[in-house]
């Protein structure tokens, strides 16, 4: 009796988690099954998960728009750079707070956690205002530099984090033998935090991949648009057909390397955040 | 324009980069300094060099990206600047403030829309991320593929791409999602009653506060007159202004999986030996759960809430990428951060837009504050 319970809750159990995991995951299904459509088939009534008739049309027009091809070149060339010295900073920054004693760390440390209160949004206006007197507007500038000075609060609390768990022997012995603080930081500090580097490394990719505000603000020119601002164009917003199959070309080609980090990541995200994200 | 923006950027990537080496190396000497000033041991002046050279990324980007313009738009949100005018900046004391406060209705309906969705989004994305956190919690075979797929939409998150492919789910008439509502009412009639509850309260209480937007409560009692939906009535998910918060609603509770992840997090944390001690009180998994579980995971709860507030405050790319330009149906859908940038950077009225900035400011840091304020009566840290 009490067998027979345990089995058909079990069953019920597993009915609601492939119930949310296809709930959960019918966007991606759909993307990808609307991109492979004819412009008829998305827009007719009635339920086709399939596509009756694939087609790749929508995937061969998109590889010959030279504005989509060189958006996508833009995103991956601004979010390499921007990741690049966003990560360097924030590592440097992270070992900062967390493996030297200096006067006065305790008021920045909390002065910075503070900052993770402030929305970005609230300093759009004036930072606008500034990058275009250094004639910034319509540059990649603005939407990369400022990364550089160890842009996001949370990242380097994330690192900050999993490098005080280091045992601190691990540095004397070093200092001992006449290291200093940048070979520490590089040849002990971060081999040994290589997990929580590669989950900020994706949260920092997979935030730049997404923005789409400052993007929209600070490129203006189709030329330098990223991919969310160049995608959006295609939604036309007042007009009652749109093209479905050219813009779920576009998003599947947008998400795959979403995807691919995520895949990658997913082993030290997963679990990683649990460890080092909530507890320290 | 520069000619090639790519190496332009490059350039000053490395400008960057030498300006910050020089410039943490003077921080670090000068912090060196105070501290000899100060009578420091020469151990302690190296380690006050590297702290500050180290920090010295942070602390110089503090300066120039955050206290700098949150001082100049302190300042410009009491002129009249406008950035395409050539003419001078003027004083206007609290005037942006006054009109924006009493005399703009659209400021005013964006605080409106912004609260309601944080006040139906969040409660309704905590408990998604709570079921899905207990579900994965009991020990399941392919733990991590469910664990993957619950996460995923957080990764995808709110790109554009994703968005749009929301919106064609969402079409009223050939959208999957009513196509599936449609197919399951008609198959099974109980579902369609159900269906039909839920958009009548959904848009008796979304002409409410529509109706405190305006001040004019006529699409609340057209809803009413209307009297319960009929039979083949599907939400109108994109097309009407009781529906379009709705949609952003349900992309926020898509999103829930970081918020899993936290729970996830709390639920291992609590010690086997109390439910051993509860079953042997023969406590039934509900009591389990609302008698041992919930209360040591309210430190969780409490987190994702502070967390998911500020992040709903901060909802813009949603309602761009769905409304924008779409009228009338926009201004059923304009958040905080959307009239912000409506104002700031279609109409480029700089002192505005800074008002606009300080009210969010502010109204996230008080929403926050009364957060941490209350918590004591219900959040248990008796654990930990």
């Amino acid at each position: 009796m009490r067998t027979t319970w345990a089995i058909s809750k079990r069953i019920v159990l597993y009915i609601f988690l492939t119930g949310s995991t296809i709930v959960m995951c019918f966007p991606l299904f759909w993307m990808i099954s609307s991109s492979l459509k004819t412009l008829q088939e998305t827009n007719s009534p009635g339920i086709m998960l399939l596509p009756k008739h694939p087609t790749l049309e929508a995937y061969i027009a998109i590889f010959q728009n030279s504005d989509f091809l060189r958006s996508y070149f833009n995103t991956i060339f601004y979010t390499t750079l921007a990741l690049l010295g966003t990560l360097a900073s924030v590592a440097l920054v992270a070992y900062a707070f967390s493996r030297i004693t200096w006067p006065g760390r305790n008021v920045v440390f909390f002065l910075m956690l503070s900052t993770m209160m402030i929305p970005p949004q609230a300093l759009l206006v004036p930072q606008y205002v500034f990058f275009n007197k250094f004639h910034w507007i319509g540059t990649f500038n603005p939407i990369v530099i400022p990364g550089f000075f160890a842009g996001g609060a949370a990242m380097i609390f994330l690192l900050r984090q999993s490098m005080a768990q280091i045992p601190f022997e691990l540095d004397e012995s070093a200092f001992i033998d006449g290291a200093s603080h940048l070979q520490v930081f590089w040849e002990i500090v971060l081999p040994l935090v290589k997990a929580p580097l590669a989950i900020v490394a994706t949260f920092l990719f997979v935030g730049f991949w997404n923005s789409l505000l400052a993007p929209l603000i600070y490129l203006q020119t189709v030329s330098l648009y990223t991919l969310p601002v160049y995608v959006s164009t295609l939604y036309n917003i007042n007009s009652s057909v749109q093209q479905w199959p050219t813009i779920m070309t576009a998003a599947v080609l947008t998400t795959v390397p979403l995807m691919l980090v995520f895949f990658i990541a997913q082993r030290y995200i997963l679990e990683g955040v649990i460890i080092t994200g909530l507890k320290g | 324009m520069p000619k090639n923006p790519y190496l332009n950027v490059l350039a000053y990537a490395i400008i960057a980069v030498i300006f910050i080496a020089i410039a943490s190396y003077g921080l670090g000497r000068l912090a060196r300094l105070i501290s000899k000033k100060m009578g420091a041991s020469s151990r302690k002046q190296d380690s006050t060099f590297s702290g500050y050279f180290f920090a010295a990324p942070w602390i110089i980007g503090f300066l120039i990206f955050v206290i700098v313009p949150l001082g100049y738009s302190l300042y410009w949100s009491f002129t009249d600047y406008r950035i395409t005018a050539n003419v001078p900046i003027n004083l206007v004391g609290f005037e942006n403030y006054a009109r924006l406060i009493l005399n703009d209705t659209g400021f005013r309906s964006s605080i409106v829309n912004t609260l309601f969705l944080t006040a139906v989004g969040l409660p309704c994305m905590i408990a998604a991320a709570l079921f899905l956190a207990v579900l994965l919690n009991q020990k399941t075979h392919g733990e991590r593929v469910f664990r993957m797929a619950f996460y995923l939409p957080v990764i995808l998150g709110f790109n554009t791409a994703v968005l749009l492919c929301w919106r064609l789910m969402l079409n009223t008439g050939t959208g999957i999602i009513n196509q599936l509502i449609r197919a399951i009412s008609n198959a099974f009639p109980p579902f369609s009653y159900l269906v039909r509850g839920v958009i009548f309260i959904q848009e008796l209480v979304s002409g409410f506060f529509l109706g405190l937007n305006s001040g004019r409560f006529s699409l609340l009692t057209r809803v009413w007159e209307a009297g319960f939906p009929a039979a083949n009535r599907v939400p109108l998910w994109v097309e009407s202004p009781l529906w379009t918060k709705m949609s952003v609603v349900l992309l926020m509770v898509w999103g829930c999986g970081a918020m899993m992840l936290i729970f996830l997090a709390g639920l291992n944390n609590v010690p086997r030996e109390l439910h051993d001690a509860a079953e042997v009180d023969g406590a039934n998994s509900w009591q389990h759960f609302w008698k041992i579980t919930f209360p040591l995971l309210t430190p969780y709860v409490f987190y994702n809430l502070v967390v998911g507030l500020i992040a709903f405050l901060q909802i813009f790319e949603p309602i761009y990428v769905l409304y924008r330009d779409n009228q009338p149906l926009v201004s059923s859908a304009t958040s905080m951060v959307y009239y912000l940038w409506q104002a700031s950077f279609r109409n480029f009225q700089i002192g505005y837009g800074s008002a606009i900035s300080w009210l969010i400011l502010l109204l996230i840091l008080a929403l926050t504050a009364i957060q941490f304020a209350t918590q004591r009566r219900w959040v248990n840290y008796e654990l930990y």
